[in-house]
Parts: structure tokens; C-alpha cells; sequence
């Protein structure tokens, strides 16, 4: 009991920064959706959130990820589309990674963060930097991990979780994990909506009527079903698969315009084969993944246009240990995608790849990693990708970390085969990447300072051509430097928890024609956030500052996005009835400011949301 | 008591400034004497940038300069005017802002019975608007059959009734009761409007690509640049509705844009412009002028200057550029968000 109270604490209180520390969580035995990701970041910075820190944030992952990393986030309000961007890079050069899977779309390149809902997952990582060996196309600002970790004990566990909140936004949420040593299986479902009509501070048309979001509503329904098999010591079988739907209308910027909708959904299935003999390793994915789009330019029609791709992913990954300080994993995948639509036709496009990772490790000091690949297609020469990573911990204070990586985007169908436009003689967007990483450990605290140097060639841009339509072109070059210092700390006081984090980047992203900065790039971003915990009482806060972007790529002073800072409050009872019953309260937006995050699409004033969490 | 006290007088004394205003130099508004350039917006509002005609005076953004947070709307298309009125199209946003030509305050705005408003002319206190309404694919056979023109009432600023086309429409003249409508697109015909009688009268077929049109002494001058085939200037004589054509030679081909002034025919291909004597029966391939501009968005000629805009990237502002009649350039100016359009306001 106590041992359980502990370990609930400590998912609680803990924002993990970094993965090499969270080795103090080994009471059970838990599979892991995505060994790479712990096994090759040594070098690199991990900051993994965990399920109760998912709980404590809005249920779709552009809040949860704005309050509590360095990503920057342009909503085209609220509940809308959502797009990224990590360490200055473009929405297309952030990957999101499901179990290991690159998910970014290959119709436009990039994910869409309001379409997914944390509590879908065990836990969702931010890795910063490049990772295009191992996660192949996107991953250059660095990748974005949803992740269904498998535990192999006996339990029967369920949670639910209901939301309501201002302008009608409902969330429901449940999953189950059913598990003894030789089964596991989780069956989840969340649905998320919201009427989504908030008024707009401060704003009233030209016949003096108070404005608000019109046409913002959203539903999205996401069911997910995992399962693991363990056959014997050796072998392990294991099924992720995962279906969603996202219908929702898009918000108005002036009153008349026409009212319009998106509806996009995606069914992903994995099957995935783990082979433990001793030095010899292996793993073998086979994934399944449809992804899908309807455009209603006029929603009271019933005319749209739609895109739909297929893909068939597979991927062998063999490990052997060659000494016990080293080992090299050799990895083969295959890749088809089919797509078609109303814009590009019918399309296939086969990518094969090689690659080897190879980790040394030479003392528990000393770790370096080291990874090359290449990939084979006809539809684009794609350059030789690597990686290169040492970490070396200096004393129990300081860990120095080195990491230098080659990565890529590829064009996405939209590019190439868009009718009118598509260019089919396009290149990879490309990069290198140097950073190094500083974490210092002294008692509660722990910090970490990256710095990093990106140059991207070739970045892929639609410019308008001959007779006005609109074509991709291989044509930026950027790079991107700037630092990222992440802090936490946590202590204990008697019955008293406390727990503070935070995290700035400074960001540069320069085009180096222009020696302009990127826009919707911001210089500056700080988020933070305090956490108070006694017996049976949680409180926490939360704050986000953003600096000012361009709109422009000329760097118009004058056409810019202010910058802005948000708080939210919260505080949570648990009446300890069944296993947990927690009932929370939010204030969000405490401050009521007034802000956008893109030009003409402001953002809700303070509002409110109550929760009710059940464990059973 | 105090308070309305000193509002009176506050109120008396801005009446008394606004009346000496008026009384020392008799100007109707800072954008008289000058021209507009329509800028389109992409990712943002559209904007309407003004400069005197002696370039002496400029603003970037006049309407916001005017109506502060008021926003435009999207894809500005085109601007008509009526008395001291002029009316702003955002087509992405089926919305006409009225605007005071000289102040450029916001009167009103016309934003119902609008679907992808285009191009307006006036008539007897009538304002018919082109509307692309719905776009043709696959699934919606009818967007190219459900054009249509909008009446609008000037008095009232308010949508009155539509005039059907059953075909596209894009731009639009008005000529002596009758209007004339070009669409460069999916049509190959000049539809042809009875206002009186709010319908279609035979169209004329002068080929496809047809886009700007002028009228000049009973003549409409239709530019049009096929894709892969001769660019041709097409006279639509309005007495008898009769066709002749002026062919360009291949090294024309994808002719932009005609003006007329001073009995010449001003047209453009590629950043080149070229001109003709309106008698004239054959192109000129000896330009006046070739600009340095990436794509050229929109053109006239007017107050012995050729005006050209370019359409930029969409993602920063871009320029005008303003060339005297023999093509020495005469001033270049940095404008809104892909300038499409040029407005005189004299």
C-alpha cells in the first residue's frame, strides 16, 4: 500500500526532464512502445510528461505541450488547427511519433496537435534536436513521442475521467489496463467537444454587436486497444492499434465569410514482435496506416474535397551486443504509401532504407552513440543521414552532453503531385545539427542548458509562378541557433510537497537571404509552472509567456503577433472513495488577457473547467 | 451635472475645430487628389494603400489609418465607386465595406446575399456585383453554371436580388444599360446583361482566357492569353455586337492586361508593356517599358503614368511601381500584401 502511495506520489510531483534519471521507477515490469527512444537519447534532451501531468492540462495536446516545453504553438483559435514550431523550424520539420512510428501527415507533412488527445497515452516525450536516423522524415526541430507503454503484473485498473467546462466543452475519458505476467491489454476512449462560441475580449463589429468565435465547434473521438503477448521469456507479441475522428467546423475570422468544415480522421495498427536471446535481439513492426481528410468549403453543402493515404510501414530492427559495453542494432525498413484525393490524383510511393545504430558505452560515465542511414527511392535523392552522441558525466553535479546529426524532410504528396502546381523534381529539405547539453543535478534541482546550431537547406516553399498558380520550390536556406535552460525542483516538507518547473528558449532562425527571422518564430518562450500537494489536497499553476512573432516575412514591425501570458489555476480534492475520487477545478486564462496567437483570431478570456477523475 | 457640462463644451469645441477645419482649406478628406492601390491579403486582411498623385502623400493601410480594429475582410478584389462613396470587395469574405472615398470612414457594409463577391459596377443608384459563388469539382457539377450578379441598393446598402448567369463571372462594365462580363476560367463567352430587364441577352463568343475589358467610343476591348496559344485583343462593337481581333505574335503569348487612355490601347505580357493606337490593326512587340517584378498583379494607366504591381509572395509587402507614359520610372512604392489593383480618386 505505502509502496503504491509512493510511486503514485512520484508520478505526481516528478516532471522528468531526462530519461537517464527516471531509472528510480523499476518496481514492475513495464515494455516499453519505443526502446530506441531510451536507448539512443543519451546524448540528447528527453522531457517526458507523464500521465498525471497529462491530467493536469486541457485535453488536447497544443495545451498540454505549450504549458510545458519549449515548443511554440500558432492556433488558428482555439480548438483549431494547430501547428508547431521546435527550435525555429517550420510545422513540417517537428515529427510526432506514434510507438515508434513517424505519424506526421503525408499529405501536408505535418501533425495537427488539436487533433490528439493526451490522455490516449502513457506518457507523451518531447525530444529535442534532430532524430531523422532513427525516426526518419520531420524530425530536424525535433520529435514529439505518443506512447502506450505495456505492463506485464497483475492488476485490473480503471480510470474515468469527465470535464466540463466553459462554452459547453465536454471531455470524457476512460481506459482500462487488464494485466497478469504473461497478458497485458488496454482498451481506451476519449471524446472531446466544445460548442466553442467564446466572446472575444475587447471586440464588437461595426454595428457595435459583441464578437465572439463563430463556427468553432469541435467533436473528436479517439478509441485505442493495445495488447501484449508474452509467448515465452523470449518472445513477446504486441498490438497497438488505434483509430480517431476529428469533426470540426473552422473558426470565422470576420462574421460573413462562409462557413466552412474539416473533417480528418486516422486508424493506425501495429503489430510488433520483440526476440530476446540474450545478445541477439529483435524486433520486427509491421504498421498499418490510413490517414484521411473532407473539406467542406461550405458546410451547409454537401460538396467537399478529400485526400486519403494508406501506408504500409515495416521495420526490422536486429540488435546484437558485441561486447557488454557495446551494441549495434542494424536496421531495414519498407515503406508504401499510396494516397489519393481530389488535389493529387492516385500516387504511389515505395521508400526503402538502411541504417545501423551502434551505442558504446565505456563506462557508466561515458556513453556514446552513433547512427547512419540511408534511404532508396525514386522519388527523390535523399541524402546520407547520421548522428553522432557522447554524454559524459562529469560527477554527480554535471552531465556533458554532444550531439551532432544530419536530417531531412521529404515532400509530402501535397507537393509533389497537387494539381495544379505539384513539382515532381523536388529535393529533401536537409539539415545539420550541433548541440551540446549541460545538466546539472545538486540535491532536488536539476537544470539543463542546450545550445544548438541548425542549417537547413533547401526548404520547401509554394511561390506563385507563371500565369499565378502556385507551385513548391526548393528555396529557403536557414539556420537556427538559440538555448534552451529547463529547471526543476521538487521538495518534501513534512506532509508538504512542492514542486516548481520551467523552461525559456531563445530562439534564432535566420534566412539567409534576407538575414530575416523566420515568421511565427518567437524569440522568446517561457513557460513555468508550481504544483502544491498535502494529503488529500493538489494545487498547481501554470504560466506561459510568448514573445512577439512576425507575420511577415520582411519583418514588418508593424505587422506583427503581440506577445502574450497566460496563467491557469487548479486545484483538486480527492475524497478517497474507490481506489481514487478526485474532483478538480480550473481557472484558465486567471488574468483574462486579451491575446492571439495568429493575426484576427483571438482567444478566450478567463474560463473555467471542472473535473472529476475516478480510479477503480 | 458638471460632467455633461464639460462634455457639451468639449463636443462644441470639436464642432468648432471641425468647422474651421473645413473653412480654411475646403478639403473633402486626406485621399482626394490621389489614387488606391488594392492590396489582396493573403494569410491576413487585405488592405488599401493611397498615394497623391504627385507621391507627395502616402499611406500603407488606409482603411485601418480610417476604422482602427475594423477588419477589411479577406481577398480584396476590387474597388467601384459612387458619389464620394467607394466600395471595398473582400471576396474571400462576401463582404462590400462602404467607405467615405475622401475619409475612408466606414459607412456601412453590404454583407448579406454575397458569395465570393468579384467585381462591381454602378448604375442609377444600382450596384451590380459578379459572385463566383460555389467552384466547380467533382462532386459539385454546378459551380460553374451558378454564377450570378447581385443588385444592391446604394441608398440602403442593402442586397436586393440576384440576376442569374448560369455560366462564370469575373469582371464586369456597364455601358448604356446593358452590362458585359468576362471570366477567364472555365468561359469563353462575354455575357451580356439587360439591366431593364434583369437578363441574359445572347452572349458573344470571343474565345477563353478573356479576362480585363474596356469600353471606348462603342467598343469593348477584351484582352485575352490562352495558355499555348496567341494572346489577342478582341473589339466587341456594341451596336451590332460584331467581332474583330487583333492577333499577337507568339513571342506575346500570355498577354496580362489591357488599359485605354488617350485613345491608345495599353496591354501587358509578361513584365513588358506595350501600346497601340486604338484604330490600330495589329500588336506592337516593341515595349514601352519591361519592369523588374516577379509576377505582375495589376496594371493600369491613367494621369500620364503606367502603374504596375507586383504580386509579391504573399508573406511580406510588396511594391508599385509608377512609369511615365515613355516608361522612365517615376516613383516605386512599397504597398500592402499582394496588390492586385489600381483606383483614381480625383
Amino acid at each position: 500500500m505505502t509502496l503504491r502511495i509512493r510511486f503514485a506520489f512520484l508520478l505526481v510531483m516528478l516532471c522528468q526532464f531526462i530519461w537517464a534519471q527516471s531509472d528510480s521507477i523499476k518496481l514492475k515490469e513495464v515494455l516499453v512502445s519505443d526502446a530506441n527512444l531510451k536507448k539512443y537519447s543519451n546524448s540528447q534532451s528527453v522531457l517526458k510528461l507523464s500521465d498525471s501531468i497529462i491530467s493536469k492540462n486541457e485535453a488536447l495536446l497544443t495545451d498540454l505541450l505549450n504549458f510545458n516545453s519549449t515548443i511554440y504553438f500558432k492556433e488558428y483559435g482555439r480548438g483549431m488547427l494547430s501547428t508547431v514550431s521546435f527550435r525555429g523550424t517550420t510545422s513540417s520539420q517537428t515529427a510526432v511519433i506514434w510507438n515508434g512510428i513517424n505519424i506526421n501527415s503525408q499529405m501536408n507533412g505535418s501533425t495537427d496537435f488539436n487533433t490528439i488527445s493526451g490522455s490516449d497515452y502513457n506518457s507523451v516525450s518531447i525530444k529535442a534536436g534532430g532524430g531523422s536516423v532513427i525516426y526518419g522524415s520531420g524530425a530536424i526541430g525535433g520529435t514529439v513521442h505518443l506512447n502506450n507503454d505495456l505492463a506485464f503484473y497483475n492488476r485490473f485498473e480503471n480510470t474515468l475521467k469527465f470535464d466540463y467546462g466553459s462554452f459547453n466543452t465536454i471531455g470524457l475519458n476512460y481506459k482500462t489496463n487488464i494485466s497478469n505476467e504473461k497478458w497485458s491489454a488496454q482498451i481506451g476512449f476519449s471524446k472531446n467537444s466544445s460548442t466553442n462560441d467564446y466572446k472575444y475580449l475587447n471586440r464588437y463589429t461595426w454595428r457595435g454587436e459583441q464578437r465572439w468565435n463563430q463556427n468553432g465547434q469541435y467533436d473528436i473521438i479517439t478509441m485505442s486497444a493495445n495488447a501484449g503477448y508474452k509467448i515465452d521469456s523470449k518472445n513477446t507479441l504486441k498490438l497497438y492499434s488505434q483509430f480517431s475522428n476529428t469533426d470540426r467546423n473552422t473558426s470565422l475570422v470576420v462574421e460573413t465569410e462562409t462557413k466552412s468544415k474539416y473533417i480528418n480522421g486516422f486508424n493506425r495498427n501495429l503489430m510488433e514482435y520483440d526476440g530476446d536471446f540474450g545478445k541477439f535481439k529483435t524486433n520486427f513492426k509491421t504498421a498499418y496506416i490510413f490517414e484521411n481528410y473532407q473539406y467542406f468549403a461550405d458546410n451547409s453543402t454537401n460538396f467537399y474535397s478529400y485526400g486519403k493515404t494508406e501506408s504500409l510501414i515495416t521495420k526490422l530492427d536486429l540488435g546484437y551486443t558485441l561486447f557488454k559495453s557495446t551494441q549495434v542494432n542494424g536496421i531495414l525498413d519498407y515503406n508504401r504509401t499510396k494516397g489519393y484525393g481530389t488535389s493529387f490524383g492516385n500516387n504511389v510511393r515505395e521508400i526503402s532504407s538502411a541504417g545501423i545504430l551502434v551505442k558504446q558505452d565505456f563506462s557508466t560515465e561515458w556513453k556514446n552513440e552513433l547512427g547512419i542511414r540511408k534511404e532508396f527511392t525514386d522519388n527523390y535523392k535523399s541524402p546520407v543521414l547520421f548522428s553522432l552522441g557522447s554524454s559524459y558525466q562529469f560527477s554527480k553535479l554535471y552531465n556533458f552532453k554532444l550531439n551532432l546529426s544530419r536530417n531531412y524532410r521529404i515532400p509530402t504528396y501535397n507537393d509533389l503531385y497537387w494539381e495544379e502546381g505539384g513539382n515532381p523534381d523536388l529535393k529533401p529539405e536537409s539539415s545539420y545539427q550541433a548541440e551540446i547539453g549541460n545538466v546539472f543535478t545538486f540535491k532536488n534541482i536539476s537544470l539543463t542548458q542546450n545550445f544548438y546550431y541548425m542549417k537547413i537547406k533547401d526548404l520547401l516553399q509554394w511561390v506563385p509562378g507563371k500565369n499565378g498558380i502556385w507551385s513548391p520550390i526548393n528555396k529557403d536556406n536557414v539556420n537556427s541557433y538559440g538555448a534552451e535552460t529547463l529547471l526543476n525542483w521538487k521538495k518534501q516538507f513534512g506532509k508538504n510537497n512542492v514542486s516548481a518547473n520551467a523552461s525559456y528558449a531563445y530562439t534564432i532562425s535566420e534566412d539567409q537571404e534576407t538575414k530575416k527571422q523566420l515568421f511565427f518564430v518567437p524569440f522568446n518562450k517561457v513557460t513555468a509552472s508550481a504544483a502544491y500537494s498535502r494529503n488529500r489536497i493538489s494545487a498547481y499553476y501554470q504560466f506561459l509567456y510568448n514573445g512577439f512573432v512576425y507575420t511577415r516575412a520582411d519583418n514588418n514591425p508593424d505587422e506583427i503577433i503581440n506577445d502574450y501570458t497566460v496563467s491557469n489555476v487548479g486545484i483538486d480534492y480527492d475524497f478517497k472513495f474507490l481506489d481514487s475520487f478526485k474532483l478538480g477545478f480550473q481557472v484558465l486564462n486567471l488574468f483574462n488577457e486579451d491575446y492571439e496567437s495568429l493575426e484576427d483570431r483571438p482567444m478566450p478570456g478567463r474560463n473555467f473547467n471542472m473535473y472529476l477523475t475516478l480510479k477503480f | 451635472m458638471k460632467l455633461s457640462k464639460l462634455l457639451l463644451i468639449a463636443l462644441s469645441v470639436s464642432l468648432f475645430v471641425s468647422c474651421s477645419n473645413d473653412d480654411d482649406n475646403d478639403s473633402k478628406g486626406q485621399y482626394e487628389n490621389g489614387f488606391f492601390i488594392l492590396n489582396e491579403g493573403s494569410a491576413g486582411q487585405g488592405s488599401v494603400s493611397f498615394s497623391s498623385d504627385d507621391f507627395s502623400a502616402f499611406t500603407k493601410d488606409a482603411y485601418t489609418a480610417a476604422n482602427g480594429t475594423d477588419l477589411l475582410g479577406k481577398y480584396a478584389q476590387n474597388i467601384f465607386f459612387d458619389g464620394d462613396k467607394a466600395y471595398i470587395i473582400a471576396g474571400g469574405s462576401n463582404v462590400i465595406n462602404v467607405v467615405n472615398r475622401y475619409t475612408f470612414k466606414l459607412i456601412a457594409k453590404i454583407d448579406s446575399g454575397l458569395a465570393n463577391p468579384r467585381y462591381g459596377v454602378v448604375k442609377d443608384g444600382k450596384a451590380y456585383v459578379t459572385n463566383a459563388n460555389t467552384y466547380y469539382s467533382a462532386n459539385n457539377p454546378n459551380g460553374n453554371t451558378d454564377d450570378y450578379i447581385a443588385v444592391i441598393n446604394l441608398a440602403t446598402n442593402t442586397y436586393e436580388s440576384k440576376i442569374n448567369l448560369n455560366a462564370t463571372a469575373n469582371r464586369i462594365v456597364e455601358e448604356n444599360g446593358k452590362l458585359y462580363i468576362t471570366e477567364p476560367y472555365n468561359s469563353d463567352k462575354l455575357l451580356v446583361v439587360n439591366i431593364a430587364a434583369k437578363a441574359l441577352e445572347t452572349p458573344v463568343t470571343i474565345g477563353s482566357s478573356a479576362d480585363t475589358i474596356e469600353e471606348e467610343n462603342g467598343t469593348l476591348y477584351i484582352l485575352r492569353g490562352p495558355y499555348g496559344d496567341r494572346s489577342e485583343i478582341v473589339k466587341v462593337k456594341l451596336s451590332d455586337k460584331s467581332v474583330s481581333r487583333i492577333t499577337f505574335p507568339e513571342s506575346l503569348d500570355g498577354a496580362g492586361f489591357l488599359d485605354i487612355y488617350q485613345n491608345k490601347i495599353y496591354y501587358t505580357a509578361g513584365n513588358s508593356v506595350y501600346s497601340i493606337a486604338a484604330s490600330a490593326t495589329e500588336a506592337s512587340t516593341t515595349p514601352i517599358l519591361t519592369a523588374n517584378l516577379g509576377y505582375l498583379y495589376g496594371f493600369a494607366v491613367n494621369n500620364n503614368h503606367i502603374y504596375l504591381a507586383d504580386s509579391g509572395d504573399f508573406k511580406a509587402d510588396s511594391k508599385a511601381y509608377i512609369y511615365s507614359l515613355t516608361g522612365s520610372l517615376q516613383k516605386e512604392l512599397t504597398v500592402g500584401v499582394g496588390p492586385n489593383g489600381f483606383y483614381f480618386n480625383d
